[in-house]
């Protein structure tokens, strides 16, 4: 396994919002589907360092991470493209691609060849190169997180609702994307379009109230009865 | 483009006053340019620290009057040339800075700006009564030939030496530019300013970034303390006013906004020079900055409501 999470609890404040997750990640591509406030971005928070969690254990390549700082997971391997995206609006497409690897031992000595797999991944970000990152639209930017995310050469990419505040065209173009990488990289995605994320997905956990309630392939996810009902709208 | 335009008609209006005071009133450039360049390389190191550390640093000029006392005694003992102090005065405030941050301001990063406030008001405080109860409020001066060479032009004549200030401004911003853009590790500084959370996600150690920025702002203006005592005699309230007129120059250009600390020193030079050429307004001088401030501020509201 890439990425072993056990028993992981954590919260904010007294409030407790993963109740006992275990989940794994291997060399394939993961969903975390739930509704808004189920805690998918608090597992990718406490993975990536930013939450410390309150108890469980979470292992990376045979390395135990919890608690460890964010910057020493992502330079372990873990490149995460935040909700929020989390870019640096005042610099170029070039300098966040450049960033993305310049700090993490597994992409800075193939900065240069990870830089054109990633322009070869989105064109557009070839054109707008020299453009300030703040001054593109929602979907480019989603792109150059991604980008950036890829420039570390990971072993594990999380994406952290890759969909959200993108126009459905984008969505498609995104999750294309996703499918073309699985091949290469171990991918967690949390996402709340289960439709199109089953596209690019092997096998998917559905969390409800910090807990999982069903874990399956995609395509048993894809009929499950609770699946169809609660988020396929069908 | 709107903007584009906007500033080559606010340059243009700014080389047609120049040419006006200059045919008018000389000395007005002449030391409004000199008095700039002295708070330009001062204000340099309090924008980058607010930049990218997100701090304001109210003991920013009494860094500086350390920087000089500890120049100014190395230098009587030895007989060394301040000049020749300027880079040791770096080096060790770069270590005394760094030390204050890991001790005080690291810790109160995540308290509300109120508390930052005051702790470093704190350790300006601390910084003054210390030296003046170690060294009296005696003022201290070291006596240096070079500095009063002189120019005459016509009826006019004026010292050069502040002149070197003018330099030292336009290096250090133009150094920090090259080291923020081009450098590996600046560009992360950059990006930490910016984005903290963004840039630990791709590695970068933030606590650390913040550590040499503002070590980095200490080192210059430890060396400029250095290089105060070449123009100015030093007490222990001499940082102070330093602090008010940096932080009203940073305030004024914008946060992180390196290049608009150059320009907004070159408007308070001139203004303070203007106000010093009208013998009734002389003592008004040197609170002009208040005056640039409020416009500024005002200026910006104004145009806040119309967007």
């Amino acid at each position: 396994m890439i990425l072993d999470v056990k028993k992981l609890e954590a919260g904010y404040g007294k409030l407790r919002v993963l109740d006992g997750i275990s989940l794994s990640v291997g060399k394939e591509s993961v969903g975390l589907f739930g509704p808004n406030g189920a805690g998918k971005t608090t597992i990718i928070n406490a993975i990536m360092g930013i939450v410390k969690p309150w108890g469980g254990t979470i292992e990376f390549e045979g390395t135990r991470m919890e608690g460890m700082a964010t910057h020493l997971v992502a330079r372990a391997g873990i490149a995460l493209v935040p909700q929020e995206r989390e870019l640096f609006p005042g610099m170029s497409v070039a300098d966040n691609l450049e960033l993305g690897a310049a700090w993490v031992p597994r992409g800075k000595p193939i900065m240069a060849r990870q830089l054109e797999t990633v322009l070869e991944l989105f064109p557009i970000l070839k054109e707008r190169y020299r453009q300030y990152v703040g001054t593109m639209s929602g979907g480019q930017q989603r792109m150059v997180a991604i980008g950036r995310a890829l420039m570390a050469n990971p072993a594990l990419l999380i994406l952290d609702e890759p969909s959200l505040g993108l126009q459905p065209s984008i969505v498609a173009e995104v999750f294309d994307r996703l499918a073309l990488l699985k091949k290469d990289i171990s991918i967690l995605v949390t996402e709340q379009n289960v439709r199109e994320s089953l596209r690019a997905i092997d096998r998917g956990y559905v969390i409800e109230n910090g807990a999982v309630v069903l874990e399956d392939t995609a395509a048993g996810l894809a009929v499950n009865p609770h699946v169809v009902s609660a988020y396929l709208g069908i | 483009m709107a903007i584009k335009r906007r500033t080559a008609i606010l340059v243009a209006l700014g080389i047609v006053a120049a040419v006006v005071v200059a045919l008018w009133k000389p000395t007005v450039l002449i030391y409004g340019m000199q008095s700039a360049g002295l708070y330009a390389a001062i204000a340099i190191p309090m924008g980058l620290v607010l930049g990218i550390v997100h701090i304001v640093n109210l003991a920013h000029g009494e860094f500086m009057m350390v920087a000089a006392y500890a120049s100014y005694f190395a230098c009587t003992a030895s007989g060394m040339d301040p000049l020749l102090a300027v880079l040791p005065a770096a080096a060790v405030t770069a270590g005394f800075g760094l030390l204050v941050y890991k001790l005080t301001i690291r810790r109160a990063l995540k308290s509300p700006e109120l508390n930052q406030l005051i702790l470093t008001f704190g350790l300006a405080i601390t910084f003054s009564q210390g030296v003046n109860l170690l060294f009296s409020s005696q003022t201290r001066k070291i006596s240096l030939e070079y500095v009063s060479a002189s120019l005459t032009i016509g009826e006019l004549s004026f010292g050069v030496w502040p002149f070197v200030f003018v330099f030292v401004a336009g290096a250090m911003a133009y150094g920090l530019k090259l080291f923020l853009t081009r450098t590996t590790t600046g560009k992360a500084a950059l990006a930490v300013g910016q984005n903290p959370r963004g840039a630990a996600i791709v590695g970068i150690d933030v606590d650390r970034t913040y550590g040499l920025v503002f070590a980095l702002a200490t080192a210059l203006i430890g060396g400029m303390g250095a290089l105060f005592l070449t123009r100015s005699a030093i007490f222990p309230g001499v940082g102070g006013p330093f602090t008010m007129k940096s932080f009203s120059l940073v305030a004024m250009a914008g946060i992180g906004n390196i290049p608009g600390i150059l320009g907004a020193s070159v408007l308070l030079g001139l203004s303070e020079a203007l106000m010093r050429a009208f013998r009734g307004l002389r003592g008004w001088a040197d609170i002009i900055f208040f005056v640039l401030i409020m416009a500024v501020i005002l200026g910006r509201s104004i145009k806040g409501r119309k967007s």
